[in-house]
């Protein structure tokens, strides 16, 4: 199965970066994989890419509640889908499952919606399978719980 | 991908720390080289390399999700104190209200008292004193009627007449002092009431 080329995580706990970097080497997702802990952060970079025509990472996953950033995830994915150029795969990873932040999501652009738990392997395995459907548009917003 | 081929330098020295030192590559670089087709050593070497990796991730992996787990637990369980707090707080507050309102209550329960207590005597003091001036009347009465008899009946009347006149003005100013008292006791009574 094809990798990822390249991912970029977007949360404040950098406990999680270790899980998600671990996660990602063990299953072969992705060789090339960047953190970022805040929602400003990441807005910058992508403006940065955006400005400069820069490749931008392939896949995004995006935290929820982006603690100690000016606004949350879904913000965050609604100006790279609609501010910063999109062709990215973008979605939320989150520990909450809750119905209405994921219509809201989806509003933005978001394509998936992971949820966040001490198991997330499965769900990442799983995600990288439809990979290649988010890329090309052709998959559904999907939530892996 | 591309994967990286290393020349035979770089081979061998990875290859020989490796067996001597047990020094070994790391991380996703791992991923990205190969060996020469038919160098089963280096070959070998890169197999032995990614276990070896992916088994130390697979450990960090198992103790950042503890960590993280305890972590979680942590954050709930001071949550959990501070809603704990909170509520101790308001129980606190709770708690002094209540003490302001008994306060408030055993005040006015001690003024009632006092009241009840003010009232019982000057109540006392009114039938003694109602008692007293019947007590006057009477003998006012009495006194005139034996005066009025020792008259009619043409008798000595100096020593009744004498006691008689001595009564009746000990009786007249005691009686304007009874009912000033009981005067001030109706005013008192009513003021209270």
């Amino acid at each position: 199965m094809e990798m990822i080329e390249s991912i970029l995580l977007v949360d404040d706990e950098s406990l999680f970066h270790l899980v998600f970097e671990d996660a990602c080497s063990l299953l072969d997702i992705s060789l090339s994989l960047e953190c970022i802990d805040s929602s400003d952060n990441a807005a910058r970079m992508f403006k940065g890419l955006y400005e400069t025509g820069q490749q931008k990472p392939e896949c995004v996953f995006v935290d929820l509640n982006i603690v100690g950033s000016s606004f949350d995830g879904i913000e965050l994915v609604r100006k790279i889908n609609y501010e910063y150029g999109n062709h990215v795969v973008v979605g939320i990873i989150s520990s909450s499952n809750d119905r209405e932040e994921q219509i809201k999501a989806q509003a933005a652009g978001a394509q998936f919606w992971l949820v966040k738990s001490d198991d997330i392997e499965p769900r990442l395995e799983e995600f990288r399978k439809d990979f290649s459907k988010y890329k090309d548009r052709t998959a559904p917003f999907k939530v892996y719980r | 991908m591309n994967l990286v081929t290393v020349n035979k330098q770089t081979r061998d020295l990875l290859i020989s720390l490796y067996k001597e030192r047990r020094v070994s590559l790391e991380g996703n670089i791992i991923k990205v080289l190969k060996a020469e087709v038919g160098d089963t050593e280096f070959e070998e070497y890169l197999k032995v390399t990614l276990q070896k990796d992916q088994e130390t991730r697979k450990k960090r992996l198992d103790i950042t999700k503890q960590i993280q787990t305890q972590n979680q637990e942590l954050v709930q369980k001071q949550e959990e104190i501070s809603r704990i707090n909170q509520e101790l707080n308001q129980s606190l507050e709770q708690t002094k209200a209540a003490m302001v309102q008994a306060e408030q209550a055993r005040e006015a329960a001690l003024n009632d008292l006092d009241l009840l207590q003010k009232r019982s005597q000057t109540e006392l003091i009114g039938t003694i004193v109602k008692v007293a001036l019947w007590v006057v009347v009477g003998v006012g009465i009495i006194t005139t009627g034996l005066y009025a008899t020792a008259l009619i009946a043409n008798v000595e009347t100096t020593l009744i007449g004498n006691t008689w006149s001595n009564m009746f003005g000990i009786l007249l100013t005691n009686s304007f002092s009874i009912i000033g008292t009981i005067m001030g006791v109706k005013y008192a009574t009513e003021k209270k009431e």
